[in-house]
């Protein structure tokens, strides 16, 4: 070890308010995205374990899934990035108006995707309690579908935050975390999307 | 004399732990090979063991005439020496072991070849074992429960799965063990070389009655065995005494025998539970629980919650006198 | 941003002065109001320490039934079904209730004051997930002494465990019970790898942490790649199978038994190495104490570590070599099981190059990692025997499994445990315990342990399957099993000693000042029990064992905001100083978000319309977590951009 002569060290000029991995709330909710990841790449598991059980996907006398509303919610998906991304921008520069406006915005595509995935259920064809595929379908889009619901809730109270002059300068960090979050949100139901809803066309 | 004494009480203690249903009694070629397999891991382990715990007791017995620890550049590095000699060891053997698994594994899983295997199929139930010999012909094909007959020095597929929960078959002096699972064929084979009595049980825990779910093989010299296979193709013998009809009317009566069992030749055709048309040849009841005799039979009829709690058999509360000719008919389907 | 480098020489500004803003800033509330809000990580980790050896001894108890039900052929102490619901019980609490809570536990007492940090990153999501825990375990035992306990095993295979042969909300609560103890496992890990990451005092770069934050550090991420796995499978395949018709396991419809297996032990391997780490770290804390010297071979120890993290995710399918899996993947785990073994050999011979280079104490903690070397390589020892597929298809499932496991986790978790139990407690409350009756319990334990299990590796080569309430008097497993039970009452003995030094202690042990070891970490540092906010001054490091490096000018940490509570948030690899942040103080919203959680998962054993009904309260509580509680700082909308 060096015989270096150390004091002490001065950190009072460090900020208190950081944006990203300089943030620990930013640790927990890349936390919170891994957790979940693995969660729903279990639940994928189980879908691809249970299709060897059956000749073909979907099994005999099932239609195959209705794709048309489930493409909808994809493609809303990619359009959401648009504003969430104004977002993580509005945050970054502290700009209060801004941030409410594009979090509203989210919440109108937040609330479209949770009204799809209801409908989507129905595209499925086929009942949770039928048999394994209809169980492994209906498990998938349930679970991230709770993802979705769960945001709505985190948007709307940070929305009451930022309407009702409740907002402070450590809410600005917590809306760039928030846009990331969204888009692991997003991109983690496209290969599920495919999985579900796709597979069964090309199979 | 003293060098003597090691391994003959290594042989008294292997003789305490043989019986009928002990991996330390191989009577088949698998049960071999693992036997050999145990005693080659057992002995290297034994060794690793003796030599990690000299070297922490060195360690320590030498550490202790120290005034002050050692943290220098030369202490360090001999450490650094010997702790790469031992991991160098240990990885050497490690793959010696993996080797010998290996080799270990191929040779059991190769069914051998010449002779016409014995096909049988298990199905588990909650609790007990469902023996089907199936042949080409299909008369010949012949329902059990509970007791597999084998040749001596014939090769037996067993081909298996199960009626409602996992159980797994395992009859240590002869193979391995492996899993029944409902949806799945699984295959296992096994040869008794040597006649005798060996009992197995259900190893894959299956509810209240998994500690009683036993089963015996029974390996026996081949002209025996074709006649117990004859023997056990044909239907119930009618009864020949009246007390024996008075019994079969019981069974076939208000009690509701026939709802679970079979007894060909006759018009009790159940299938929850065990065949029993050659009841009275079988060396035990209750799945290898109970002897085969009068008493015990009377008493698991009566009370089978009393001797296994949890079967799915109900007691079955009845006259002393219409037991006792029920008795004399069970007793009489050998 | 104030580096190492920008050395500010000069006098530190006055202590006392400090010490006063701290005890404000950080005042603990007192009373029972004060224990239900408190967010203070060393009196949650008491009781959370405290509640998972409470289930502990539940276990011991269940075990010593167990052993009193074996000792004869076919005893009647515990019929069937009492001796499923009690061997269940007994694995159950074991793994899930007793050794992750109490690793975690552990960790998330010590690793801020060994770190250098006032608290974890998420005080109050600790206090949420220490309620969860609790819940949870309430849960299974409220139903378990209404003689309605879960009997399928603590691995509840299906389809036994599913709708049809299991009928009832046994095994519906014992899903959920798994529920509420991954929440607060996941939670611990988040808080461990995040504070881990970011609250490290300066200096103390991630090649200088101690060897027991590495271990908890693997762990964290263990936990998180693990637990998924048993949720999904608990909770939603098999709870919804029995809850709402969803046909997973059902071989009739499509489903699978093997699936569940594939995902139980995918968490299940790794459960165990989540135990077992944690030991390996304590094992490095004591060896380094007692032999007065650092664990020789820091890198390979740390690299040991993470490669047994690793690999242990590559070894579940040897809880299934005699399932219809194709040969070839099975060789695939022979090897990985084999191979998992090199590390934890490296980390043997290091510990005992350590001992052999150092000057040993043999002081209670240190007989507590000398029997875990003995018991854990007999365990580790039988675990490769076992890794071979067709040696383990004659002893899968018997008593000579029940004895490997019980090796590797008494040796390799609960000894350290009792070793670091024994090492800390004057940390934790200022006393030292009895050298005496340390000694007499470590050797009773020690006895008890090895008369208990040895004779197992025997019956099961003799035929003994596991799980089972009874066997005939004609099997000739009477004796050994008679000399297990009777290790196991020895094993009380040694526990009841154990516990009497402990409580003794409390009263009358010796008051201990900060370090009556003479120890490397920082927690030895800190005042004997240790105040709420840590470090008066959060100290800079200078090498691998902390206060053995530190130069007598003890440099530190100035500048700090101690009118509020404040932690030092610093960089993942070197430690440096970055930025500063607020702290959660006292609260009961953690208290109320857990009984809201409780609520919903408790009523979803029995409707799945819980789904909505629960959701209502949690929302709530969720809410008034998030609601800010401080207008004056609002932000102004006069205000442009970012500084």
């Amino acid at each position: 070890m060096s015989p270096r002569r150390h004091a002490s060290i001065d950190v009072s000029g460090l900020p208190d308010i950081t944006y990203g991995h300089r943030n620990l709330v930013w640790w927990g909710t890349v936390a919170f995205m891994v957790i979940e990841g693995t969660t729903l790449a279990m639940c994928a598991a189980t879908y691809l374990y249970l299709r060897r059980n059956f000749a073909m996907l979907p099994p005999a006398r099932i239609p195959v899934p209705g794709v048309g509303l489930a493409t909808l919610e994809v493609a809303l998906m990619l359009a959401s990035f648009l504003p969430v991304a104004l977002l993580s921008r509005a945050a970054g520069r502290k700009d209060l108006p801004a941030c409410r406006l594009w979090m509203l915005a989210a919440i109108a595509f937040n609330l479209a995707f949770v009204a799809l995935r209801w409908f989507e259920l129905a595209d499925l064809h086929v009942r949770w309690d039928l048999n394994a595929y209809g169980s492994s379908a209906w498990l998938v889009l349930i679970v991230h579908g709770t993802l979705l619901a769960a945001e709505v809730g985190e948007l709307a109270v940070f929305s009451l935050i930022a309407w009702t002059g409740r907002w402070e300068e450590k809410h600005f960090p917590d809306a760039s975390d928030l846009a990331m979050y969204w888009y692991f949100m997003c991109l983690a139901w496209l290969p599920l999307y495919a999985m579900v809803f796709l597979l069964p066309r090309v199979m | 004399m003293r060098r003597a004494l090691l391994p003959a009480a290594a042989l008294v203690a292997l003789a305490a732990c043989q019986g009928p249903q002990s991996a330390l009694d191989p009577a088949g070629p698998q049960a071999l090979h693992l036997f050999n397999l145990g005693a080659f891991l057992w002995i290297t382990a034994s060794v690793v063991f003796v030599l990690v715990m000299a070297a922490l007791a060195l360690a320590l017995t030498h550490a202790r005439r120290r005034a002050a620890p050692d943290v220098s550049e030369a202490g360090e590095g001999r450490a650094r020496r010997i702790v790469t000699g031992a991991v160098g060891v240990t990885l050497a053997i490690l793959l010696v072991f993996l080797v010998v698994s290996y080799l270990t594994g191929r040779a059991y899983a190769v069914t051998p070849e010449g002779g016409r295997p014995l096909q049988v199929s298990v199905v588990g139930h909650q609790w007990w074992w469902e023996v089907v010999y199936s042949d080409s012909v299909q008369s010949r094909s012949l329902s059990t429960a509970n007791e597999i007959h084998v040749p001596v020095g014939r090769t037996v597929i067993l081909k298996m799965t199960s009626h409602d929960v996992i159980h797994s078959f395992w009859v240590p002096n002869l193979a391995g063990k492996k899993d029944l699972i409902p949806g799945y064929s699984t295959t296992t084979w096994f040869r008794a070389d040597h006649p005798g009595v060996y009992r197995g049980v259900c190893a894959e825990f299956c509810g209240y009655q998994h500690a009683l779910m036993g089963l015996l093989v029974i390996a026996e010299p081949p002209a025996q065995f074709a006649r117990w296979y004859d023997a056990q193709l044909a239907d119930a013998m009618p009864p020949t005494d009246t007390v024996a009809s008075t019994g079969k009317n019981v069974f076939m009566g208000a009690h509701g025998c026939v709802l679970c069992h079979t007894v060909r030749g006759t018009d009790a055709g159940g299938r929850v539970g065990p065949d029993l048309t050659h009841l009275a040849s079988r060396h035990t009841l209750a799945a290898a629980t109970i002897p085969n005799t009068r008493g015990w039979l009377g008493g698991w009829v009566m009370d089978p919650q009393g001797i296994k709690p949890g079967a799915h058999m109900p007691p079955n509360d009845m006259r002393p006198d219409e037991l006792q000719a029920l008795l004399t008919y069970l007793q009489s389907l050998r | 941003m104030a580096t190492i480098e920008n050395e500010v020489v000069g006098p530190v500004p006055d202590d006392a002065a400090a010490l006063a803003q701290l005890e404000r800033s950080w005042h603990e509330p007192g009373g029972l109001w004060g224990w239900l809000i408190t967010v203070d990580h060393k009196r949650i980790g008491k009781r959370y320490i405290t509640t998972a050896m409470t289930f502990f001894l539940l276990a011991g108890l269940e075990a010593l039934a167990m052993r009193v039900q074996l000792a004869r052929p076919q005893n009647g102490f515990l019929d069937p079904d009492k001796y499923n619901q009690f061997f269940t019980m007994h694995g159950t609490t074991m793994m899930f209730l007793f050794a992750v809570p109490v690793m975690t536990a552990w960790g998330l007492y010590l690793v801020p004051q060994m770190i250098g940090t006032r608290n974890l990153a998420f005080p109050r999501l600790n206090a949420y997930g220490y309620w969860v825990y609790l819940i949870g375990g309430l849960f299974i035992y409220v139903q378990f002494f209404l003689n309605t306990g879960t009997d399928v095993g603590w691995f509840a295979y299906v389809p036994l465990a599913g709708p049809q042969f299991s009928p009832g909300k046994r095994v519906d609560t014992w899903a959920q019970m798994v529920t509420f103890t991954e929440i607060a496992a996941l939670i611990g890990a988040v808080e461990l790898i995040v504070t881990i990451f970011k609250q490290r005092a300066p200096g103390m770069s991630l090649n200088r942490m101690p060897l027991y934050v590495w271990s908890m550090l693997v762990v964290a991420f263990m936990i998180v790649f693990a637990m998924p796995a048993v949720a999904v499978a608990s909770t939603f395949l098999l709870a919804m199978d029995r809850l709402v018709g969803t046909q997973f396991f059902n071989p009739a419809e499509g489903g699978d038994p093997l699936l569940w297996q594939h995902m139980f032990w995918f968490f299940g391997h790794p459960e165990v190495y989540i135990i077992f780490i944690p030991g390996l770290g304590f094992v490095s804390s004591i060896i380094t104490t007692f032999s007065r010297r650092p664990v020789f071979g820091y890198v390979p120890m740390v690299l040991s570590l993470i490669a047994t993290g690793f690999i242990g995710f590559g070894l579940w399918v040897h809880h299934m070599f005699a399932t219809p899996i194709p040969q070839l993947g099975q060789s695939f785990f022979t090897a990985a099981s084999t191979m998992i073994s090199i590390p934890s050999g490296v980390q043997i011979f290091c510990w005992i190059a350590t001992l052999w280079l150092g000057t040993p104490r043999f002081r209670t903690p240190l007989l507590y990692a000398l029997g875990f070397i003995f018991i854990f390589v007999i365990g580790g020892l039988t675990g490769v025997m076992i890794a071979s597929v067709p040696y383990d298809l004659q002893v899968h499932d018997t008593y000579f499994i029940v004895a490997h496991f019980h090796y590797v986790l008494i040796g390799g978790g609960v000894f350290p445990l009792l070793g670091a139990i024994t090492y800390w407690f004057p940390k934790v409350t200022g006393r030292m315990t009895s050298e005496r009756l340390g000694k007499i319990g470590f050797a009773l334990l020690f006895t008890g342990v090895n008369v208990t299990f040895f004779p197992m590796h025997f019956l099961g080569l003799m035929g003994m399957t596991r799980r089972v309430y009874t066997y005939l008097p004609s099997q000739g497993w009477g004796g050994l099993n008679l000399l297990s039970t009777v290790g196991a009452f020895i094993i009380a003995a040694g526990v009841v000693v154990f516990l009497v030094n402990l409580v003794s202690s409390l009263r009358f042990g010796a008051p201990a000042g900060p370090d009556p070891w003479g120890a490397d970490t920082l927690e030895w540092a800190l005042p004997s029990p240790p105040p709420p906010w840590g470090h008066a001054r959060i100290p800079i490091v200078q090498g691998r064992a902390a206060l053995w490096s530190m130069t007598p000018d003890r440099p530190v940490v100035t500048g700090l905001d101690e009118t509020r509570r404040e932690v030092l948030v610093t960089t993942v690899m070197d430690a440096d100083p970055d930025n500063r942040q607020e702290s959660p103080g006292p609260t009961p919203v953690p208290f109320l978000c857990a009984l809201a959680t409780g609520f919903l998962l408790i009523l979803l054993v029995f409707t799945f319309q819980a789904v909505w009904i629960g959701a209502i309260p949690l929302g709530l509580a969720l809410f008034a977590w998030a609601w800010p509680r401080h207008p004056e700082k609002a932000w102004k909308l006069e205000r442009r951009a970012s500084p």
